[in-house]
């Protein structure tokens, strides 16, 4: 029988659970986050499945220092070169919030590749997994499309030019090319219609989507499972030979899990 | 077909009973490696950063190791530089070079990256065998080894495609004006265009790239359609209905005349 706790123990006791019970009670939050740090996952699970929440912190390293860079960036032709000069060559710690940014977006389309080309090799796209593919490939194009509009930002030559033949490469395309220049362009010149237009792409429109789309893919995550290595002895999921009943000596000596189907 | 369904749901039960029996909780096994593993993005994010910044500003013109830290402001009039991309588009931007305007190039821009697209949307549904282990999916192997090298070769051949520079076509000028035997007021307009971004869509006599359908302009004079004909239609190319060309208004009245007086004397090579 354990001891009996003293009494102010208890006490203590209670009183760090009464805000959890709380929140419990009104929300089941606690659970919630129970049932997600407690699931199971394959006991082979490896660094290959590091890729995904390696993007995911990519992903949230773009989000904070993009907001930081908001507070001081101006969306103004006019303006806008001299903001980022400033936040590189003035602020506090700016170039560094800016550098982040900056070279954040490339490590993030990286491991965007890395993290499919694994889910590719493990064939991690198939049964019931290919809705998850599906809304993985949607993340690539709209991250491709934050780096397309984000590149326009600064404002300098290399960002206006690539975008004059970013913009007209859209025209070229059939019936809806012509249509899709001219909204991204938003006037007769690319000026300050198409800056206020990226910035809004890039600031409220694709991260938008990538956030409803990153919370579908994680909740499909959580829902279906990680598959395992499927070159793992232990992978889960792969038919084996059941290893006789306890108790009963088998004719085939199996091995620590059974042996396998194929 | 139904057995097929069957078959893969089955398999999933027992991937379900698996890792309820022998799975480890996510907390804290995987948790640990993802931890590790962000750090390690989060630091290499900060140290791509830190370089920068530091080689940056070592040698102020020579950009640094991870190139400059801001460049010219811009400017829709004179331009003399490569419209860049950023390098996870440099395989769109060599499939350009490799589809010429105008017959082909909506394959480039439209018809090879949505039929990628579509692929990929597509695989789940067009690999439909239960069978994950690598070596017993050939047909993947492959493509996965044609797409890396393709992407790879495209990447690279983005990379390193020289367009010509304005700077180094006004080397040329001279040459012009001896082949085509231009007068001398129209050496100013040479020089202009040169530096302009015009070679970056036309050719001048074998200076220059063919984008977007730009037609060579070596002997644009010929048509005899006047300097202010020109003049008009390089400061807005969309009151002439050319929707690829940016305006030029901003280079400014003179320079525009200039240019013109250019393009009208240039009537090809005697
Ligand atoms: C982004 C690409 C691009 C740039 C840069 C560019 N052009 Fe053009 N230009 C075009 C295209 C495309 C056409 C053809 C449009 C058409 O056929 O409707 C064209 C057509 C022309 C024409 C008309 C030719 C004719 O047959 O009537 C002239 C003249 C011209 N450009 C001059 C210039 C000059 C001068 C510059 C530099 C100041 C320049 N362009 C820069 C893309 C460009
Ligand atoms: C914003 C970008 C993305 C984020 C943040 C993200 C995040 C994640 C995370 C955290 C996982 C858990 C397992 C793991 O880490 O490997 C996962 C799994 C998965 N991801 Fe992504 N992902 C992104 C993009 C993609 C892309 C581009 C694809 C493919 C086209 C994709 C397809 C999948 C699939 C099919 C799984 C299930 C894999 C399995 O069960 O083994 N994801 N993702």
């Amino acid at each position: 029988m354990p001891r009996r706790k003293s009494a102010r123990r208890q006490k203590l006791e209670q009183l760090i659970a009464y805000p959890i019970d709380w929140l419990e009670e009104r929300s089941g939050l606690i659970g919630g986050l129970r049932y997600f740090l407690l699931r199971k996952v394959p006991g082979d699970t490896s660094w290959w499945h590091t890729l995904g929440s390696a993007t995911l912190t990519a992903f949230i390293v773009q989000t904070v220092t993009g907001v930081v860079l908001a507070m001081y960036y101006k969306p103004d032709p006019d303006k806008a070169y001299e903001s980022i000069r400033f936040i590189t060559d003035d602020l506090t710690f700016g170039w560094l919030v800016r550098g982040m940014h900056r070279w954040g977006a490339s490590v993030f389309i990286i491991l965007m590749f890395f993290h499919m080309a694994r889910v590719f090799l493990f064939g991690a796209y198939k049964y019931p997994r290919e809705l998850n593919w599906i809304i993985g490939v949607l993340l690539l194009v709209l991250g491709m499309l934050e780096g397309f509009t984000g590149y326009l930002l600064p404002w300098d030559q290399t960002a206006y030019w690539a975008t004059v033949v970013g913009i007209n490469l859209n025209g070229t395309a059939p019936f809806l090319g012509p249509f899709l220049a001219q909204f991204l362009q938003g006037g007769a010149e690319i000026g300050n219609e198409t800056l206020s237009r990226f910035y809004a792409m890039h600031m409220l429109l694709i991260p938008g989507g990538l956030f409803a789309l990153i919370g579908l893919h994680l909740y499909l995550v959580i829902r279906l499972g990680v598959s395992s290595p499927p070159w793992s002895p232990e992978a889960a999921g792969e038919e084996r030979v059941e290893a006789p009943p306890e108790g009963r000596a088998g004719l085939v000596q199996p091995g620590p899990r059974g042996g396998y189907a194929k | 077909m139904s057995r097929r369904l069957d078959e893969r749901r089955e398999a999933y039960q027992r991937y379900k009973r698996d890792v309820n029996e022998r799975g480890k909780p996510f907390y804290p096994y995987a948790m640990f490696h993802d931890t590790v593993m962000s750090l390690v993005v989060v630091s290499v994010i900060a140290a791509l950063a830190v370089i920068w910044k530091l080689t940056a500003e070592e040698e102020p013109d020579a950009s640094g190791a991870l190139g400059v830290l801001y460049g010219e402001e811009a400017d829709p009039g004179t331009t003399n530089f490569i419209p860049r991309p950023d390098w996870y588009f440099y395989f769109l931007f060599y499939l350009l070079r490799i589809f010429k305007w105008p017959d082909s190039v909506i394959l480039g821009t439209v018809g090879v990256p949505t039929i990628a697209l579509m692929l990929l949307l597509a695989l789940p549904f067009i690999d439909l065998r239960r069978e994950r282990k690598l070596l017993r999916r050939p047909v993947a192997i492959v493509a996965a080894i044609l797409t890396v090298v393709s992407m790879g070769v495209l990447t690279y051949k983005g990379a390193t495609a020289r367009e010509s520079l304005g700077t180094e076509a006004v080397l040329a000028v001279p040459e012009w004006v001896e082949q085509q035997q231009l007068p001398q007021e129209a050496e100013a307009g040479a020089r202009l265009f040169a530096e302009s971004s015009c070679l970056n869509c036309h050719i001048y006599l074998g200076s220059g790239a063919a984008n977007l359908g730009a037609p060579e302009l070596t002997e644009i004079g010929a048509s005899n359609k006047g300097v202010d004909y020109f003049r008009q239609y390089v400061a807005n190319p969309a009151k002439f209905g050319n929707q690829r060309m940016p305006p030029f208004q901003g280079l400014g009245d003179e320079n525009l005349r200039n240019i013109g007086i250019f393009l009208d004397a240039s009537k090809g090579p005697k």
